[in-house]
């Protein structure tokens, strides 16, 4: 029957095979045979939402299993949204089109904080009691689960999600819904099954805690109650080569935003940036090895069909074997016709033999991440590259033909001062120079430098998880300054809206108090918040007011040491003492050497048994 | 190198496979094979597909030509179509490959089915009927210049039957359909049902066959 009003509304529709399924490697399983059903929810379209590896490896792992079946849901466009809500079409999952309502478990991925009120709207769309007080003590209702990069601190949703999944899923997420269907033979209750799964390493049921605060609204306290862990640790896999991986992704009809093989060569990240969230939370290192990477790489591509096959880290040249690993894949890529591409190269540590091997696959455009315009400033946040390392890299780019440039800065990072934001414009028209000095620069061209400037937002598990956040009027006026700083045509600078900057900012670094915003700030309309067009700002001012929440004290204001944050309960694995050393070392702008040049003593290896790829290698 | 012609169908979800969807997806569906497809020679390769016409969003189609290169002169015909069948996603089948008997731009007219679920076959039957033969259907269409043209169908309709059965009507009528001018069925059912007063009415469209000029089927 619903199956029947989807397909009338259908025609209807921009793109509608964004709603069909029916894609080639799509599980469909007869729901007779199934014990669990899991509707892996993306809050974003499904432009974006099949674009992420984390979906296409939990889809197939959980599809591995005969009785257990994941379905995939994406938000619906605007146009589709208004038709399900005008014709009573619930949230429905692509694979079988069944209602949200009818599965065990709804699970989000939190991949953005501006995401927020999309996971509201889904549950909502699906007539899922939004808070999970609200949903009863029964097991009838899906269990709603949520993980990602964003759950470092899950509290801002803590009152909507009935249980995180903090850290890698590959092996929590089976331990989690082997107990749930044990508990649901054993006509176990709600609270009951909750309360067992908190015993998971990496699950945190956010209601078995009690946050109590000071007068000045920070935290006096949070206890776990119940037999919950104190802390919950965040989940890690011991060994990539031996962990689960996809041997088919599901292909989609309409064009996606990353639409190829993706394969994760290693994670976690040797360098500690100190403003990158990613770069700490997915510690510690672990590299895949040649073999396997090249091995399941294959078999993705024949399965697929995909032309391109992309890798992917957080620092794709730090692969210890990056040279061999390019070498084994062209063996087969370039008589199979297939374009490798490897995104997050650094520019620091190219040997001249992966030049050459680089020079083999399909040139793409050259950008390079600078972060800061000053060598003072890049030194406080530890990125690791000189000027004289990007200028020469460039130069070598230009003698080789190419005339673009992408340059990725920041602006409002700590202690930054206006002669560093001037410094970015420095920094690009050094660029350019280099180019015009080129001797052999191709007749008639010019050249573009194009310079990406973000805003800074303080993320937890980072040194600068204390730090104050740029006012967004700091940050116009920055921008202002920058454009005002630049006479030539040749650099364009684009900005990152502040006013979202701002909102980023935060959640990112909320406690309990926002649930109650991000629900008014819903009931006012607002969904999409990540999307210039769509983001409704007024809805969010709004919000704030009625909650009586003063936004400075979530962004502009300093922490101290000794201060509880909303996040402390969550162990990264990051130690603190190793956070704020970190910090204070900022403030003296003094740089940490990389991992595999000396263990800064993170703390992240704890949570492997002290094992850590970098560490490894480091006592041989 | 040697060029042939595939034909397939393309039925339920995968009629929402847009025209700009279906040359990535071809060539996916090849690249699961190991038909040696022909690829471009240039700066940039990619392989040779060209479809006899395109399909609108949401019409389904019974018999559709591709044409692609095969690099291997000898590679066995009938194993393309076996290959491509079995890695092919639901919705689509192969079912024949052939040397290609006419050329793409003879191609003139498409033969088109429309059925309508309905509880009162007779009347609607009827009144569609009334319509088509007694008025001008006419709709506005967006040229290549993002301007507007106006589209007369009464001209250019042919073979037009509308058959009511006990639970549904059947429309079958060939509507220009090639290189000098195409009017898509999707548009002209809106605007019959649209005259009719049945705006939203759950409708199936189906090509079934391209024919030429004169009348006869397209090879």
């Amino acid at each position: 029957m619903l199956k029947d009003v989807i397909e009338s509304v259908l025609p209807l529709v921009q793109k509608p095979a964004r709603y069909t399924g029916g894609e080639l490697n799509s599980v469909v399983k007869n729901k007779d045979n199934v014990d669990i059903r899991f509707a892996f929810c993306f809050p974003d379209t499904y432009e974006i939402g099949m674009s992420h590896l984390g979906m296409k490896i939990l889809y197939s792992l959980i599809n591995s299993k005969d009785n257990y079946w994941c379905e995939r849901v994406f938000a619906p466009d605007t146009d589709m949204e208004e038709i399900m809500r005008e014709k009573d079409i619930p949230l429905f999952a692509l694979e079988s089109r069944d209602a949200l309502k009818d599965f065990d478990v709804v699970g989000f991925t939190l991949q953005y904080e501006l995401s927020y009120t999309n996971v509201l709207n889904m549950l909502n769309l699906a007539k899922i009691p939004l808070r999970s007080k609200d949903r009863g003590n029964s097991l009838d209702i899906p269990i709603i689960v949520a993980g990602g990069p964003c759950v470092c601190n899950p509290e801002p949703l803590a009152d909507f999600i009935d249980a995180f999944q903090i850290g890698e899923g590959e092996e929590m997420m089976l331990e989690f819904l082997e107990l749930l269907e044990k508990a649901k033979k054993e006509n176990k209750s709600r609270q009951e099954f909750l309360e067992e799964a908190a015993k998971i390493e990496g699950i945190y049921v956010p209601s078995l805690y009690q946050v109590s605060y000071n007068e000045d609204g920070t935290i006096a306290s949070v206890t776990a109650t119940n037999g919950a862990p104190e802390r919950v640790n965040k989940r890690v896999v011991a060994d990539l080569d031996s962990i689960f991986y996809p041997e088919k992704f599901v292909v989609p009809f309409v064009e996606v935003v990353h639409d190829r093989v993706v394969h994760e060569i290693f994670r976690g990240c040797i360098r500690g940036c100190r403003f990158c969230q990613a770069g700490f939370w997915y510690r510690p290192i672990r590299e895949k090895c040649v073999e396997t990477i090249s091995k399941q790489s294959k078999r993705l591509a024949c399965t697929s069909g995909y032309d391109e096959l992309s890798l992917c880290s957080l620092s794709t040249s730090d692969y210890t074997k990056i040279t061999e690993l390019l070498e084994e894949l062209l063996g087969w890529t370039i008589p199979d016709k297939i374009n490798v591409s490897l995104p997050s190269l650094r520019i620091d540590n190219f040997s001249d033999e992966l030049k050459e091997k680089l020079a083999l696959v399909r040139r793409s455009g050259l950008t390079f991440a600078a972060e800061a315009g000053t060598q003072r400033l890049r030194d406080v946040i530890n990125k690791n590259i000189s000027e004289e390392e990007i200028l020469s890299t460039c130069r070598k780019a230009f003698v080789g033909g190419w005339t673009a440039v992408k340059l990725y800065f920041m602006i409002g990072l700590p202690t930054e001062t206006d002669d560093d934001v001037i410094g970015i414009n420095q920094l690009s028209q050094k660029v350019v120079n280099e180019f015009y000095n080129n001797p052999d620069k191709p007749k008639g061209k010019g050249c573009t430098v194009s310079a990406g400037v973000s805003s800074f937002v303080p993320k937890p598990c980072t040194p600068f998880q204390w730090a104050p956040m740029d006012t967004k009027e700091e940050l116009k006026r920055k921008q202002q300054l920058l454009l005002e700083s630049c006479t030539t045509k040749k650099i364009t600078f684009r900005f990152h809206d502040t006013e979202l900057t701002f909102l980023e900012g935060v959640f990112a670094r909320g406690d309990r108090k926002l649930c109650d915003v991000i629900e008014a700030a819903y009931n006012n309309g607002c969904t999409f918040d990540s999307w210039d067009d769509k983001i409704n700002l007024q809805g969010w001012y709004d919000a704030f007011e009625k909650c009586g929440i003063d936004t400075a004290f979530y962004t502009n204001r300093e922490r101290s040491y000794e201060e509880i944050l909303p996040w402390d309960h969550i162990n990264s694995g990051i130690s603190k003492s190793f956070l704020m050393r970190e910090n204070e070392k900022a403030k003296k702008a003094e740089t940490t050497k990389h991992c595999r040049q000396q263990c800064a003593g993170c703390g992240s290896n704890k949570l492997n048994g002290g094992k850590c790829d970098a560490l490894s290698e480091n006592m041989v | 190198m040697r060029s042939v012609r595939i034909w397939f169908n393309k039925k339920d979800t995968a009629k929402y496979i847009s025209h700009l969807d279906m040359t990535r997806c071809m060539t996916r569906a090849f690249r699961r094979t190991d038909i040696p497809l022909w690829y471009t020679e240039g700066f940039n390769p990619h392989p040779y597909l060209v479809f006899g016409l395109s399909l609108p969003l949401g019409v389904e189609a019974l018999r559709e030509p591709l044409d692609i290169r095969l690099n291997d002169d000898n590679y066995p015909m009938e194993r393309v179509v076996e290959q491509l069948n079995s890695v092919m996603v639901p919705g689509m089948e192969f079912l024949e490959i052939a040397e290609p008997v006419h050329k793409a731009l003879e191609i003139f007219k498409g033969e088109y089915s429309v059925e309508i679920p309905t509880s009162s076959p007779k009347e609607l039957c009827e009144k569609i009927k009334y319509t088509v033969e007694n008025e001008t259907i006419t709709f506005e269409k967006k040229t290549k210049k993002k301007t507007f043209k106006t589209i007369n169908v009464s001209e250019h309709l042919s073979d037009f039957r509308a058959v009511y059965h006990e639970d549904k009507v059947m429309l079958y009528f060939n509507l220009p359909a090639g290189n000098d001018l195409t009017i898509n069925p999707v548009s002209f059912c809106n605007k019959l049902f649209e005259m009719i007063g049945e705006e939203n009415i759950l409708h199936r469209i189906t090509r079934h066959r391209l024919l030429m000029k004169d009348g006869t089927e397209f090879r």
